[in-house]
């Protein structure tokens, strides 16, 4: 943990669970934005550029994956690790998320000691 | 297509046996026809030549004859000379000998008429007159012989020339008739030679023509049944062999395979599509699981999450805000509940289905019943404020023998899905009864649904959309257990609906199935 709080960009549908995510990230002292779908993530990321994207797969408008492969598509986007994060927790879900090119993947209910190791690897390997 | 169709028509449908018989009675019709041919030629030449041996016998006979009377004459002639020189006069015994010589000469005459037939009939007549006369003369001859002392007339000079003349006629004709009959075996030799030879080549043509057919007919049947085998066995499952083509054993033998194929088809088909059904069913169970442990992991996420982050806000010793600390309590809760929600769905679905769920009837007011639960239900309206418009018939309501909890049940899932899918709308909850059943309608101004979704909306383990879960959660459980729930009672579901227009479900069930009311 830096005290430097590197931006976070928490891209999740469920009020209860964003809320509960925001809390916990923001306690570990990360800085936190939130949006609700992924039409409004691909355009967070452009606007904010966030140190690291924490992804629910299961978004409206724009599901996760699709948000994935177009930001991966994106040369201002391709470089921002992505953490997929989903209640999806069988293999061949783990498969599909990798594949639509997130750096890493977290199962919900989130171990969340194992979410802050996983977006601090993401954080050491950017810089 | 139409042209081999006609050709086939007039084709004659023989079966095998049949062919047989007619090839083996058209080769036997030829083999009698040759016999026939070569017994008719036997029997003309055989005609022909008694024709002509007669005529060679009567010639034998008339030259015998010519023989005859000219040794006749010449005795006859010398006994006139040695009775005019000696006058001795003949003894009994050449006389008898002479008379018998006359009578020798009528039976060759008479031997020699039975030939020739008609053509020489007129000759022999002649002859006949002519030869009798000089005989006469010739019998007179020796009577006289020894009665006078005179020479006796020997015979008219006319006579015996006559009697030349007519023989010489009749040997001049029965020449002709030899020839021409001679002739008439040649052509009759010829022509039943020819016959003969024809009948025996065209029987070979004939022969050879019948077995080609055969061997074709039957070829063709044989190779439109491998032809059958083959495209069914190699996956044609339509195929079937043209069973008009052929009759008898081939065209019986057609139709079985063909039963056979279609049966078989029937065992593919239904092997195909129980096949299907297991693999879709499959498929359907490994979603909802898939779709349950996800379901199951969100409320747990929240239960978790925020235990966890409550437990550190405790550890943390800082000051406490009781206001979100209660609240964050009341979210573990309502996610506790909703997986007991769900835990349940799931267990009620898995009775249906293996058939273990009872019915428990109760005499119960379904008036009472409706307050209750939208009371219980009513803070559901304020997730998507939504307002309740609750509007029951209380005239004609009466008490029912049903199932309390399913009904329950069936009500609260039909709420809860119209509260998740409206917002900022109206829940209208009516019911009335009937003289027989209980009408319960829950109705929305949702977003509603197409009549695709609304087709396959009550399946379980399916939602209106497969990401409507993500959107509105749930699992697809709810309108699957309503619509069980419906049967079990002897009632029924159905569902008007048109996006973005509402829903409304309206579950009707018998009021006491086990007696009709008489009256309300």
């Amino acid at each position: 943990m830096t005290d430097i709080d590197p931006s976070i960009l928490l891209v999740e549908d469920n009020e209860v669970n964003r809320d509960m995510l925001v809390r916990r990230l923001q306690r570990a002292g990360h800085h936190v934005s939130t949006v609700g779908d992924g039409e409004a993530a691909l355009e967070a990321m452009r606007q904010q550029q966030p140190a690291v994207v924490l992804m629910d797969m299961n978004l409206p408008i724009k599901d996760g994956w699709t948000a994935c492969q177009e930001a991966q598509q994106d040369p201002s986007l391709s470089s921002i690790p992505i953490i997929a994060l989903t209640a999806h927790a069988m293999e061949e879900d783990k498969r599909r998320a990798l594949e639509a090119g997130c750096s890493d993947y977290a199962t919900k209910p989130v171990d969340f000691p194992d979410l802050l190791a996983k977006i601090a690897a993401q954080l050491d390997a950017r810089c | 297509m139409r042209a081999a169709d006609a050709v086939s028509q007039l084709r004659p449908r023989l079966s095998l046996r049949g062919r047989l018989y007619l090839f083996s009675g058209a080769i036997l019709m030829l083999f009698a026809f040759n016999v026939g041919t070569s017994l008719w030629g036997s029997f003309a030449r055989n005609e022909s030549s008694i024709a002509y041996r007669e005529a060679v016998t009567a010639a034998q006979l008339t030259a015998e004859l010519e023989q005859n009377l000219q040794n006749k004459r010449q005795q006859v002639l010398v006994l006139a000379t040695l009775r005019e020189t000696t006058e001795e006069p003949l003894d009994a015994a050449a006389l008898n000998q002479a008379y018998a010589d006359l009578e020798i000469i009528a039976e060759r005459l008479r031997q020699l008429g039975g030939f020739g037939g008609e053509d020489l009939e007129a000759y022999y007549r002649r002859l006949h007159d002519s030869v009798t006369a000089l005989l006469g003369e010739w019998r007179q001859f020796y009577e006289r012989y020894n009665e006078t002392t005179q020479t006796p007339d020997i015979e008219s000079a006319v006579s015996y020339n006559n009697t030349q003349q007519r023989l010489q006629e009749l040997d001049q004709r029965q020449s002709f008739v030899a020839v021409q009959r001679a002739n008439a075996i040649d052509a009759t030799i010829t022509l039943t030679d020819q016959i003969t030879v024809l009948g025996f080549i065209s029987s070979i043509a004939i022969t050879l023509a019948l077995v080609f057919a055969m061997i074709r007919s039957t070829n063709a049947s044989l190779t439109r049944m491998k032809r059958g085998v083959e495209r069914f066995g190699s996956g044609d499952l339509t195929y079937r062999i043209d069973e008009q083509r052929d009759s008898g054993e081939i065209g019986d033998l057609a139709r079985t395979f063909n039963d056979m194929s279609t049966k078989l088809q029937t065992a593919i088909e239904e092997m195909n599509t129980a096949r299907a059904d297991a693999d879709s069913a499959n498929a359907a169970k490994s979603m909802f699981l898939a779709n349950v442990s996800h379901e199951l992991r969100t409320p747990l996420n929240a239960i978790i999450g925020y235990s966890e982050m409550l437990q550190d806000e405790l550890g943390d010793g800082a000051q406490i805000d009781r206001e979100q600390f209660h609240h964050d309590l009341a979210t573990i809760i309502f996610s506790g509940k909703q997986l007991l929600t769900l835990i349940n769905d799931i267990l009620d679905l898995s009775k249906i289905e293996t058939g273990k769920m009872q019915v428990s009837r109760e005499i119960f007011s379904p008036a009472g019943l409706l307050v209750q639960v939208c009371d219980a239900l009513s803070p559901l309206l304020l997730q998507n404020n939504n307002r309740l418009k609750l509007d029951i018939d209380k005239d004609s309501m009466r008490d029912m023998n049903s199932d309390r909890g399913k009904l329950q049940q069936i009500v609260t899932n039909l709420f809860s899905n119209a509260c998740k899918f409206t917002k900022d709308g109206e829940i209208t909850v009516s019911a009335h009864m009937s003289e027989e059943s209980l009408i319960v309608s829950v109705a929305d101004t949702g977003i509603g649904m197409t009549q695709a979704q609304q087709d396959r909306v009550f399946e379980a383990f399916t939602q209106a959309e497969s990401n409507t879960g993500v959107k509105y959660g749930g699992t697809g459980l709810g309108l699957a257990i309503v619509r069980e729930f419906c049967a079990m009672l002897g009632g029924r579901v159905a569902l008007e609906s048109q996006p973005d227009q509402g829903s409304n479900f309206r579950v009707t069930l018998p009021a006491d199935p086990t007696s009709v009311p008489a009256g309300a």
